[in-house]
């Protein structure tokens, strides 16, 4: 099942000078924080001039599948959708 | 023509295409669909056409032209995905990166299909072949795309054997077509197994008594070009299949064209026009992109009955501006008889010319201001978004028009 969110949510982010890469740690929403376990793709999408990380992820349980979006003009994380993994 | 030899030359063209495309890159970025049967069609509702799916769901009979309420009886757990554009233009960036590492000779044949010629390349170093370079490439497109994401690799004399070599041993496979083993390879296959080669063009191969690839290749080049085909495409599928190069000529861009298919079939013309109006103007932002006006434009509409109307047409006039497009395109929608629902609607302009809006035709005495328009509109709309500044008829479409991937051509990614 695949839901569309689209809340803005806190996100903690590490930036790791070694493999010269940021990318989402963990995040908090509805109550629960979620540790990243493994990011499944990062990209990026223009809307105007404005530049904005996609980054869809698992948590380190692997029970759910987050899709997140960095407005690079605000540096706001939004939650754009979750999935599970099963039929819609 | 009748003993022209297999082209025994060492195999220097690599074929490369991305495994079920969107599927696979959906597997990647959600790894909790990954190993399971996954559809991406173009609308998640029953009527949705399935554009990719997974091996998972390959296997179960869902393919590319099944749609979603198929896709469902053959698999109720079918995962159905509508396609997300931005992140396969971004898969297919990365795919043309990784072989750029190797030489710039590639071509994009899609979104998700290279070929490249590695002739005199400094990759090919003493010792190194290219079905070494071929696992390399292969590995490489794995850590830049994800581990979850294959290739098949085809490598041949020709353009046309290495994507036949590509085709074989699906998925992750890496295939090499040589004069060795062509007759061999050719014995396992059919027909509509060689690229080019549709159900029409299988009938009237089989009306001459061809029924195999083995029976293809041995045909004379003559029977070919006079009686088969009645063309010089007999004689090219002669040296084609011999492992000459004929395919690498390139074209160059001829048309824009932007095709929707509709999730609300109607004869509504007002709708239909104001769809015509998104179109025209997705259609004049390229036009306008690559510094050319257009001065032929064609109108295709397909019905729920299956009835189509087509209609084309020079234009006196160069077409820059939107509402130059809008306005030829507008007047073939009027002369459509509609015998049912509109289901698909398309508008292509062509005979391209480098953009020279200086030129004004004798009547056109507003030329320079309306070029100046659409020049303005077009930058409020790189900065703000798509259709920020839109053409009033435009006003309250939202968003009736997906971003969606075409089939082929991806020169404008670039």
């Amino acid at each position: 099942m695949r839901e569309k969110i689209n809340q803005e949510i806190g996100v903690i982010t590490v930036f790791s000078a070694r493999l010269k890469a940021a990318a989402p740690y963990l995040l908090h929403w509805h109550n629960n924080d979620y540790q990243v376990g493994e990011i499944g793709y990062h990209h990026t999408i223009k809307r105007g001039e404005t530049l904005h990380h996609i980054f869809e992820v698992t948590d380190k349980d692997s029970s759910m599948c987050f899709r997140l979006r960095l407005d690079t003009s605000n540096l706001h994380w939004t939650l754009e959708a979750i999935s599970d993994g099963l039929a819609t | 023509m009748t003993d022209l030899q297999l082209n025994d030359a060492k195999p220097l063209i690599m074929h490369i295409d991305l495994n079920s495309c969107f599927a696979i890159i959906e597997q990647q970025a959600n790894p909790l669909i990954r190993y399971k049967p996954v559809a991406v069609a173009a609308y998640d509702t029953p009527g949705g056409m399935v554009l990719a799916a997974s091996y998972e769901a390959k296997r179960l009979g869902i393919k590319l032209g099944v749609n979603v309420r198929q896709a469902r009886e053959l698999c109720p757990e079918v995962i159905v995905m509508i396609p997300d554009p931005a992140k396969y233009r971004d898969a297919h960036r990365r795919f043309r990166e990784v072989l750029l590492n190797y030489t710039s000779e590639i071509t994009p044949k899609s979104i998700d299909e290279f070929v490249i010629d590695f002739a005199g390349s400094p990759s090919l170093r003493a010792g190194r072949t290219l079905t070494d370079v071929g696992y390399e490439i292969k590995e490489k497109i794995k850590q830049s795309l994800g581990e979850y994401v294959t290739v098949n690799v085809g490598i041949g004399p020709n353009r046309f054997l290495a994507k036949v070599a590509a085709g074989l041993n699906k998925p992750d496979g890496l295939n090499v077509i040589t004069a060795k083993n062509l007759r061999k390879t050719f014995a396992k296959l059919d027909l509509t197994d060689l690229p080019g080669i549709n159900v029409r063009y299988e009938a009237r191969l089989n009306i001459h008594g061809i029924y195999s690839p083995l029976q293809f290749l041995d045909s004379d080049g003559d029977h070919l070009k006079k009686r088969v085909f009645k063309s010089k495409v007999g004689m090219d599928w002669y040296y084609r299949l011999r492992g000459w190069e004929v395919d690498d000529v390139n074209w160059g861009r001829k048309s824009y064209g932007h095709q929707y298919a509709l999730s609300h079939k109607t004869t509504d013309r007002q709708y239909l026009s104001q769809l015509l109006m998104k179109l025209c103007e997705k259609t004049g932002r390229r036009l306008r992109g690559s510094g050319h006006t257009a001065r032929g434009i064609h109108l295709w509409l397909t019905f729920a009955n299956h009835q189509y109307f087509s209609r084309g047409k020079n234009t006196h006039s160069q077409m820059y501006a939107t509402q130059d497009i809008y306005f030829q395109a507008q007047r073939l929608l009027n002369q459509a008889i509609m015998p049912d629902n509109v289901t698909n609607m398309s508008v292509t302009i062509y005979k391209l010319e480098s953009c020279d809006p200086e030129q004004m035709g004798l009547f056109d005495g507003t030329r320079i201001d309306k070029k100046a328009l659409a020049q303005a509109a077009d930058k409020v709309n790189d900065r703000y978004g798509e259709f920020t500044v839109v053409p009033a008829i435009m006003a309250s479409m939202d968003d009736l028009i997906l971003d969606r991937i075409a089939f082929g051509n991806v020169k404008d990614l670039y």
